[in-house]
């Protein structure tokens, strides 16, 4: 196990911004921590980067107890990019691997990786946020970290900004590296995830393997000659466990063992015409909103 | 640590700055005193620049300046706490007691800048002004160098401790001078006489006393007299010189746990 989280908590005043979170980490995984703004994804990563001090719980990382050594072990980027202003990119780079100790040799591998060779001796204020960002994930490649902990990392970037983003992290990832990464752009998480788990204010709402999260119920969509009337029909027969009217079209879930045939069946029963049906997938984002709408 | 600090601090514009203006400053105090040529009959204002009694004189001098080097140790540490480069020196792996020892090491280094810097200048302007030199002459009361050092090294560190605590530059740098030229004179005031002595910043700031101008201009004259400023009402009563360098220790370790303590404990 990479890393263990038991019932962390930590409270802001009244707001309580992580409540009882308990995550397991698996080497090789990329795990995903989803959530709207103020759900506590960041107070768990800066809990579990020991820059933030818990209220409750503990954590393991490589089943031991956290130390500053640990984390030279483990790429961060958490929040904005943080360097120092002054100084050029090279000379940051090297103050992060006089920390990691990992020497100065590493620092053209990581410049050209992330494309940024050519601006080696320009100041850190001078760049752009896309730059910044690309300096980050530099610093976190730097010595070849076995765990990666990135916090919305494509964060203010445009598209192509975005894919170059990604394209690293898909990278590290096909390298065998542990990915811990919170986002609330979905179809990113999708993308480089295996493992997710979905917070809202501070709880852990659901937890597990993206596919299995995404193995839940088929919507059924539905265009009828009167959706109100079909809808409280289903509901009441209890041949669909929710329904729901969107923009005038009916989108239901079937109740287990319930077919498109059956609902179709039942509309004919009252008369109601049906002129569409179809079964659309649910996607991660409808069941992230299902998941943390009030 | 010493290269991960310097790798910080050695293009750091204010860094820069702040020692070429210590410097200057110094070297310009130094430099129009010893311009003053006042001789009266058995006075000699020279006399404050000759070996042994240059030591005190410059070492006085220098601790006006001590408040320039505590300024430039809390904006050092506190950009690392509002641009939170600290928060990710430590993600990267450096613990926090690695950070403080980087700070503690970079605090003796201008301890140490401020030394040289005494040091030279009192050969200097000791071998100009000095009519007959000899080694007993020129080394005697130079351990007040490093009482200096502890000086300027206890203005520093409870320079990290206002930023530790308060983490804004511009709050710790005016709450600290105001700590220096009003809080603690107004509480000094109103407490008792023999308590007033030992204050943190009376302490700290009376380990490089004001020369005793009277003795050393008189040259023999006054030298085996008891005519000090203390003994004639100019300057209130101070504690033994032994006494005040140990207090000084004391506060400055006091001052380094509770900064430990405010570093250790809070969130980044």
């Amino acid at each position: 196990m990479i890393l263990e989280t038991f019932k962390l908590s930590k409270s802001y005043g009244t707001i309580q911004a992580a409540d009882d979170v308990s995550l397991e980490v698996e080497k090789g995984t990329a795990f995903g921590l989803l959530g709207p703004n103020g759900s506590g994804k960041t107070t768990t990563l800066g809990i579990i980067m020991s820059v933030l001090k818990p209220e409750r719980g503990s954590f393991k990382w490589f089943g031991k107890e956290p130390e500053p050594s640990v984390y030279k072990r483990i790429g961060s980027l958490v929040e904005v990019p943080n360097f120092f202003n002054y100084l050029s990119l090279r000379r940051n780079l090297e103050i992060v691997a006089r920390i990691r100790g990992t020497g100065d040799s590493d620092i053209k591998r990581v410049l050209d990786l992330t494309g940024l060779r050519n601006r080696s001796s320009s100041r850190y204020d001078t760049l752009s946020l896309g730059m910044k960002q690309r300096l980050a994930l530099a610093s976190i490649i730097m010595g070849n970290p076995e765990v990666l902990v990135l916090d919305e990392p494509a964060n203010s970037l445009d598209p192509e900004g975005i894919a170059e983003v990604r394209k690293i992290i898909m990278e590290q990832k096909e390298q065998g590296k542990t990915i811990i990464m919170a986002s609330h752009i979905l179809d990113e998480v999708e993308k480089v995830c295996s493992h997710v788990a979905i917070l809202k204010k501070g709880k852990t709402l659901a937890s597990g393997r993206v596919n299995e999260l995404l193995v839940t119920d088929d919507i059924l969509v539905i265009d009828s000659g009167n959706n109100e009337l079909l809808k409280k029909g289903l509901l009441e027969k209890g041949l669909v466990k929710k329904a729901e009217l969107r923009d005038n079209i009916l989108e239901v879930i079937p109740s287990s063992g319930v077919s498109s045939g059956i609902i179709n069946a039942y509309a004919a029963e009252k008369d109601i015409n049906v002129n569409q049906l179809y079964i659309k997938k649910s996607t991660l984002e409808e069941q992230f909103l299902e998941l943390v709408k009030e | 640590m010493i290269g991960l600090e310097w790798a910080k601090i050695s293009s750091y514009g204010f860094f820069r700055v702040i020692l070429i203006l210590t410097l200057s400053l110094f070297l310009l105090t130094v430099f129009v005193f010893s311009r003053i040529d006042i001789s009266l009959p058995g006075f000699t204002w020279r006399n404050l620049f000759r070996f042994p009694d240059i030591w005190p004189s410059f070492a006085w001098v220098a601790s006006w300046f001590n408040l320039l080097l505590a300024i430039l140790v809390i904006t050092i540490a506190g950009n690392e706490f509002t641009g939170r480069t600290l928060r990710q020196q430590i993600m990267t792996g450096l613990s926090r007691e690695e950070w403080l020892a980087g700070k503690g090491i970079l605090i003796i280094g201008l301890a140490l800048f401020g030394v040289v810097m005494v040091s030279i200048a009192g050969f200097v302007f000791g071998f100009i002004y000095t009519r007959e030199l000899s080694l007993g002459t020129i080394f005697s009361n130079m351990d007040i160098l490093l009482v200096y050092m502890v000086q300027a090294i206890g203005y520093m560190v409870l320079g990290m401790l206002f930023i530790t605590v308060l983490r804004s530059n511009t709050l710790a740098i005016i709450l600290y001078l105001l700590y220096f030229i009003m809080i603690e004179p107004i509480i000094r005031g109103l407490c008792p006489v023999e308590v007033r002595p030992w204050f943190p910043v009376k302490i700290i700031s009376h380990l490089t006393p004001f020369p005793e101008v009277l003795k050393v201009t008189s040259g023999e004259a006054l030298d085996n007299s008891n005519m000090t400023f203390e003994n004639i009402g100019l300057m209130p009563r101070q504690l033994e010189d032994s006494t005040t360098t140990i207090m000084a220790l004391v506060y400055i370790l006091v001052f380094a746990i509770l900064t430990y303590l405010a570093v250790k404990k809070k969130d980044l």
